[in-house]
């Protein structure tokens, strides 16, 4: 009986500290991101209650419709874009090619050194003048593609979106995990019966990750609604606000002291988030998939 | 039929190379710009350097006080990965050991936190860490970066201990274990290798936050190397080698990191422990 209590409060101590700060970093802010989302609110002053007018303002404003237009691009990208190369160079890995390992070793990069670092090594790629993209334009003799990727109104998002979607490490070894768990006694049964190795990708391979592919797609949609720092240190959001995204506009918003529109943009980002974590569930309806 | 094969490796081989090639080019363009004079660079990008400047190094640790930004780096990625990993693995060792009334509620409850966008709780988190009178201190980001990954940590940490026989803690308990005997002495060693590839991604993660570091400090004394460097970027805007040069320093933790427990990370990633 001692024992018993004696056990429970070691349990009790051991678990407190992980549930206070939970507490103070998810639970409390979530709740105090919808609450402040319903006012108007320097920070300073009194915060006065104006129901959904932070909300309705938002959607009238435009910075906010081009922004929640690119997160919703960015999103769709990565899912219908970066996850497919990461299956299509997974498939490939698993066949263990010379050098697969080194290969997936090196694939991952990208995610290990920080975004800032890639950003700015991006930023010298695209930069107008000294950039290495245009010099390159130059050398192979196609100066007339040449261009101010960063500052043009219609070059400046893609240019800040497209070159991430091509960093397939990280999705790509979660799938490539994945594949090589499945028995290898489907495999040998199909070449029993002629089917070539793409054939086996097709009707075994895929339909048995078809768990993990959803993981990737939800994983990878987040994401894209939590992009920030490419857009800050590339464009700052611009020109003319077309690159911006939900975050940098939150930021911006927390900078001006506008504590309710902030709140509202964050109380936007986990309503969407939590959409694309139920749409991808439903889409894929897959038994094993359960995050 | 075999020309069909002949024709499938090609492509294979390929799309292989590409992605090497997009992968490896940026970075060794980079370590290249950061050995050339700002002359060369504007020269030709593409020429290598002749001969080597290992000053544009010398520059950048002077001129945007990489020393003092890498100490504040390492004191602040070290600290949130051990208090990380202590809290994650005291928290999962219950969670996964003992069975109670709210243990699963609690746990799902945490593991939600693995999805939510932290960027969306800027204003929270910023008022809460001035309330406590902790802006712009380093104890700020150890707290928020300790924070923000428990549940990916509680969650890798947790399966690894949920594969621990039951057999092995009786013996303990038979040995006269208590408590936190157990814990210290028998679980966590056998835990190892789930505490440390979480640490390993916690490390990564705070080594390379850049979001948090930017809102909730703001003084030199604590600034940390992603954000001195791109406030090195804002301010020396001519000097651009010894940036690159900056920047190829703030990598080298994390691919040295990274190569250190590369097993663990693929591991980590494979065994299920992100995948959910």
């Amino acid at each position: 009986m001692q024992r018993t209590t004696h056990f429970r409060t070691g349990a009790i101590l051991f678990l407190l500290p992980a549930l206070l700060l939970f507490a103070a970093y998810f639970i409390y802010p979530v709740g105090y991101v919808v609450v402040v989302s319903l006012m108007k609110w320097d920070g300073m002053s009194s915060p006065g209650f104006v129901g959904l007018r932070n909300y309705s303002a938002l959607f009238h404003d435009e910075v906010f419709r081009i922004s929640i237009r690119n997160n919703l691009i960015w999103a769709c990208a990565e899912a219908l874009i970066q996850v497919p190369l990461a299956i299509v160079v997974a498939l490939l890995l698993a066949r263990k090619p010379k050098g697969w390992k080194l290969l997936r070793t090196i694939y991952f990069f990208p995610h290990v050194i920080s975004g800032i670092a890639i950003t700015m090594m991006w930023g010298a790629i695209y930069n107008n003048e000294r950039g290495l993209l245009n010099g390159f334009l130059r050398l192979v003799g196609l100066s007339g593609w040449e261009h101010n990727w960063l500052g043009g109104l219609g070059s400046a998002f893609p240019s800040v979106l497209v070159y991430g979607l091509l960093y397939i490490g990280y999705f790509m070894v979660i799938i490539l995990a994945d594949i090589s768990s499945v028995s290898r006694s489907y495999y040998e049964a199909a070449s029993i019966d002629g089917a070539t190795r793409t054939q086996q990708d097709w009707h075994i391979t895929l339909p048995l990750i078809k768990g993990t592919i959803a993981t990737c797609v939800t994983l990878a949609m987040v994401n894209g609604l939590r992009q920030f720092e490419q857009v800050l240190l590339l464009t700052g959001g611009g020109p003319a606000n077309s690159s911006s995204v939900l975050v940098l506009y939150l930021y911006k918003e927390l900078q001006n002291f506008h504590y309710g529109t902030a709140n509202a943009l964050g109380t936007v980002l986990i309503v969407l988030g939590g959409l694309v974590i139920l749409t991808v569930r439903r889409l894929f309806n897959a038994a094993k998939y359960d995050m | 039929m075999k020309i069909n094969a002949l024709l499938e490796k090609l492509l294979s081989r390929t799309i292989l190379s590409l992605f090497l090639v997009y992968t490896l080019f940026p970075m060794l363009w980079l370590v290249m710009a950061s050995l050339k004079t700002n002359v060369e660079l504007l020269g030709d990008p593409f020429r290598l350097p002749a001969p080597p400047q290992f000053g544009n190094y010398v520059n950048a640790f002077k001129s945007a006080h990489l020393a003092l930004l890498f100490s504040n780096s390492v004191v602040i990625s070290f600290s949130a990965t051990a208090l990380n990993a202590l809290v994650a693995s005291m928290a999962a060792y219950v969670l996964s050991r003992y069975k109670f009334k709210f243990g699963s509620v609690i746990f799902s409850t945490l593991i939600t936190g693995i999805l939510v966008p932290v960027s969306a709780l800027m204003v929270p988190y910023f008022t809460l860490i001035r309330t406590l009178g902790l802006y712009d201190t380093k104890l700020a980001l150890i707290l928020t970066y300790t924070a923000i990954s428990l549940p990916l940590s509680v969650f890798i940490i947790k399966g690894f201990m949920d594969s621990i026989p039951g057999e092995l803690e009786e013996a303990a308990l038979l040995d006269g274990c208590d408590f936190y005997q157990k814990f210290f002495r028998v679980i966590v060693p056998i835990s190892r290798t789930g505490i440390v590839t979480a640490a390993t991604f916690q490390f990564l993660s705070s080594w390379n936050e850049f979001l948090y570091a930017m809102l909730l400090t703001s003084s030199e004394q604590v600034r940390t190397l992603q954000m001195g460097i791109r406030f090195f970027a804002s301010q020396f805007t001519t000097d651009f080698t010894s940036m690159f040069a900056a920047i190829v320093i703030s990598i080298i933790p994390s691919v040295a990191m990274y190569s250190l427990f590369q097993n663990q990370i693929i591991s980590g990633l494979t065994q299920g422990s992100i995948k959910g």
